[in-house]
């Protein structure tokens, strides 16, 4: 299935279009481009998301309720294959959390559709959030006075678990993510690379076939940041009929961990390459 | 596509499979995991909780010693209710309690969850999203539930006040009809919060014009009766009313059919319209992308 071009208007691309030596990546389907044949777990057309935040003193006097609409991500189609790993780059502000949340069912389309492990994502339901798991860092998703054992318990109820059932998925996926020793201690005492486990752990609860994560080793230390990728990509790779989607901005972990790299600019799409050839869209050495 | 909410019902409800628990189930589990979390966090806050049940214990007390002072005199706007204000105050203090949980409660936690941010970690979980929400106010009701019995309980053993007339089943039905319609008010305060993104005023308001108007530490008989007109507007009046008359009274549904008529009104438009304008808040913050703001 071909990616559609979305920079298809060069004018509004305009000065600030990336700079990538020339290369405009052809729009090629993944089967074609990097080999994937199995079926898409991540189909998505014409997606766009347009914010209207709350209208300022000034909007209501003018007898509007919204301010200016903001355009977050404008017609995006993209896919994903089964065993797949696609890292999304771009600036902040580009789109990246938008997509990824649209994905996830936490957002809601203004328009285009997407589908995400067989599920709409407008009609996210209890179903695919069991298959789509959303991991982001955010500290606050935590609650602080509770150890990393405590809130993964609650958790796990979410999930449906038991308190049996639980207490050994909770423990599993405390000693997978290297938090065993600390699993006691108080959220609040937690280092941030230690935090950023404890939300990937989460994310793993309830064997989700789809992973979405949004800058997942970010605040982790080398070594941890390279036992997450291979885990995740053992992950991804080792079962059938599992993605990932990444928001990034990486270039070691992007070339570390995606199958495929596209790039983003203020919501819109502006190329895609492999991994080992980042470094041309981005204007640094690949190594 | 396969998914759509009313289908999920379907799986769950009819089929469960080993992942999916039947909803009672699953809120079982949720509310047990609330419960569980709730005693972890009291237990890291030991001195907040001893100031509360301080203030609740002195609550009381101040009743006690005034219905001494008051209650050496015959009133007669007392009698309708056995001429204990004891009774009739700490029946009082029970029902403000249960409106002030039942009003805030819904807005309270969703505006906690918000500034916290564990709204949209929560809601991204396979739960769905009533099941999720619903967790820490049944947490609340419980707690507020237990109070209510303790202070009862506590005005019967210490303070010698006499619930012997008590009618059990008027009592079950107006705290049915109460809760509906205090948690009907806390949902849509609860939606105004997800929407506004604000803390809500509505339970701080409502709280002060019950206590001014409602008969909780006086009767509305008391009152002109211009205001009396303006009470009866008010859910607590009438559940104030069929509370203590069915406590302290042994009034039975029949004899208080007036107030129930009144609560079963309120609850019958507050319920609906809290669940509806709280499931628009919730659609709206998943357009509004507003989840993780504050």
């Amino acid at each position: 299935m071909a990616c559609a071009p979305q920079d298809a208007d060069p004018e509004e691309a305009g000065d600030d279009s990336p700079k990538h030596g020339g290369c405009r990546t052809a729009w090629l389907a993944p089967s074609q481009n990097f080999g994937y044949a199995a079926p898409d777990m991540i189909r998505v057309r014409d997606l766009t998301k347009t914010f209207r935040p709350p209208g300022t003193m000034r909007d209501l006097l003018r007898g509007r309720l919204f301010g200016e609409p903001h355009l977050a991500l404008g017609e995006l189609s993209l896919d994903v294959a089964s065993g797949e790993i696609l890292c999304v780059m771009g600036p902040n502000g580009a789109g990246k959390s938008t997509l990824l949340r649209m994905l996830a069912g936490l957002l809601v389309p203004s328009s285009g559709e997407a589908e995400v492990a067989g599920y709409d994502v407008r009609r996210a339901g209890a179903l695919m959030r069991r298959d789509v798991s959303l991991v982001v860092g955010d500290e606050r998703s935590f609650h602080w006075p509770l150890t990393g054992r405590e809130n993964l318990m609650f958790f796990a109820a979410l999930h449906g678990l038991s308190q049996a059932q639980a207490r050994i998925r909770v423990a599993e996926m405390l000693g997978r993510v290297g938090l065993d020793e600390v699993a006691d201690r108080r959220f609040q005492e937690y280092s941030r690379g230690a935090k950023q486990r404890l939300a990937i752990a989460r994310g793993l609860l309830g064997h989700p076939r789809v992973l979405l994560l949004d800058e997942p080793t970010l605040g982790l230390d080398p070594r941890g940041a390279q036992d997450l990728r291979h885990f995740l990509r053992d992950h991804i790779k080792g079962g059938a009929g599992r993605a990932a989607v990444l928001g990034s901005n990486d270039p070691g972990e992007v070339r570390a961990i995606a199958d495929r790299v596209l790039f983003l600019d203020r919501g819109r799409i502006r190329g895609e390459s492999r991994p080992d050839q980042i470094g041309s869209f981005l204007g640094i050495a690949d190594a | 596509m396969p998914d759509t909410e009313s289908a999920n019902f379907a799986n769950v409800m009819v089929a469960p499979t080993p992942r999916d628990p039947s909803y009672s189930m699953w809120f079982g589990r949720i509310f047990l995991a609330t419960v569980r979390r709730e005693i972890a966090e009291v237990g890291r806050y030991r001195m907040a909780v001893l100031v509360r049940l301080l203030t609740l214990a002195l609550g009381a007390i101040s009743f006690y010693f005034l219905s001494q002072f008051v209650g050496v005199a015959p009133n007669h706007h007392l009698e309708r209710y056995g001429s204990s204000y004891l009774a009739f105050g700490i029946v009082g203090l029970v029902a403000m309690d249960l409106q002030h949980v039942g009003v805030s409660v819904f807005s309270q936690r969703v505006r906690m969850a918000q500034v916290m941010g564990y709204l949209e970690a929560q809601l991204a979980s396979p739960a769905p999203a009533w099941l999720v929400l619903a967790g820490s106010p049944v947490y609340d009701f419980g707690v507020a539930g237990l109070r209510s019995v303790a202070y009862l309980a506590g005005a019967s053993f210490i303070f010698q006040v006499r619930f012997g007339h008590m009618q059990l089943a008027s009592v079950l039905l107006v705290s049915l009809l109460v809760l509906l319609a205090f948690v009907g008010l806390g949902l849509l305060t609860g939606a105004g919060t997800l929407l506004a993104r604000r803390a809500n005023p509505v339970a701080a308001v409502l709280g002060g014009l019950s206590l001014f108007l409602s008969g909780v530490v006086y009767p509305v008989s008391v009152l002109p009766s211009w205001l009396q007109s303006i009470a009866r507007l008010l859910p607590l009046t009438h559940a104030l009313e069929a509370l203590r008359r069915a406590l302290l009274q042994g009034a039975s549904p029949r004899e208080l059919a007036p107030s129930l008529l009144a609560l079963g009104l309120f609850a019958a438009i507050l319920a609906p319209a809290g669940f509806g304008l709280f499931a628009y808040g919730l659609y709206r913050a998943r357009i509004d992308g507003s989840l993780t703001h504050y």
